[in-house]
């Protein structure tokens, strides 16, 4: 198993409905092709340095998981498919990883969001609220 | 002026920054940090102007390229005048 890392923007205006397609989307690619999903950790809307499809800004996505080789190509070919991402990238984090040492982590794996970062493009959420909506459901 | 050459006349040492504190990760997602190894016309500065040892530069080098794939720095940016 390696372990890799995607961080990818969607379009900003996309709503909460669609951010949760978008995490279980993922959440199921990552499963079926035998991987593991580690964190997804939503970073919420930062200025884009240059316009991507006449937008000048997104929403930050990362994304860490674990799997075999060919679950990278997967995970983009699905990412590539979707209109609402703008762009992506991946990154291999480790060659080999035991799947078992890094268990606990994966047992309480949700949707994360870190408000810090959006606090700027997004008055409406205060900085230092470290839980959403989404996850007290 | 003493010295020969006139550009070895302000000799400032500079260590390179990620040697001095090894608590400082590079990292292509941390645009922060980066900005200052590139220039205001977002070109990567080198190595002799901005004292980063070769193993470090490298790595900077690399988490440029790929904060710009992802829109966290410029590829260039059109200056004011």
């Amino acid at each position: 198993m390696r372990r890799y890392e995607t961080l990818f923007i969607i379009t900003p205006d996309s709503s909460d409905d669609e951010l949760k397609t978008i995490f279980d989307k993922f959440q199921t690619v990552v499963t079926t092709r035998k991987g593991q999903m580690l964190s997804y950790e939503e970073q919420g809307k930062k200025k884009l340095a240059y316009d991507i499809k006449r937008h000048g800004k997104g929403y930050y996505v990362l994304m860490d998981y674990l799997g075999p080789a060919d679950i990278v190509a997967e995970v983009e070919r699905n990412l590539r498919l979707d209109e609402r991402i703008l762009s992506y990238i991946t990154v291999k984090l480790a060659d080999q990883v035991d799947p078992e040492s890094l268990k606990t982590q994966a047992a309480e794996l949700r949707r994360t969001a870190k408000t810090e970062e959006s606090a700027e493009a997004a008055p409406a959420a205060p900085a230092g609220e470290t839980e959403r909506e989404e996850e007290a459901e | 002026m003493a010295t020969k050459r006139r550009r070895r006349a302000f000799p400032r040492r500079k260590v390179c920054r990620f040697c001095a504190d090894s608590s400082l990760k590079i990292e292509y997602k941390d645009p922060k940090l980066l900005k200052y190894f590139i220039t205001e016309r977002g070109k990567i500065i080198p190595r002799r102007i901005s004292g980063n040892c070769a193993r470090h530069q490298r790595e900077i080098t690399v988490a440029v390229k790929r904060a710009r794939q992802i829109a966290l720095m410029p590829y260039t940016t059109s200056l004011p005048h």
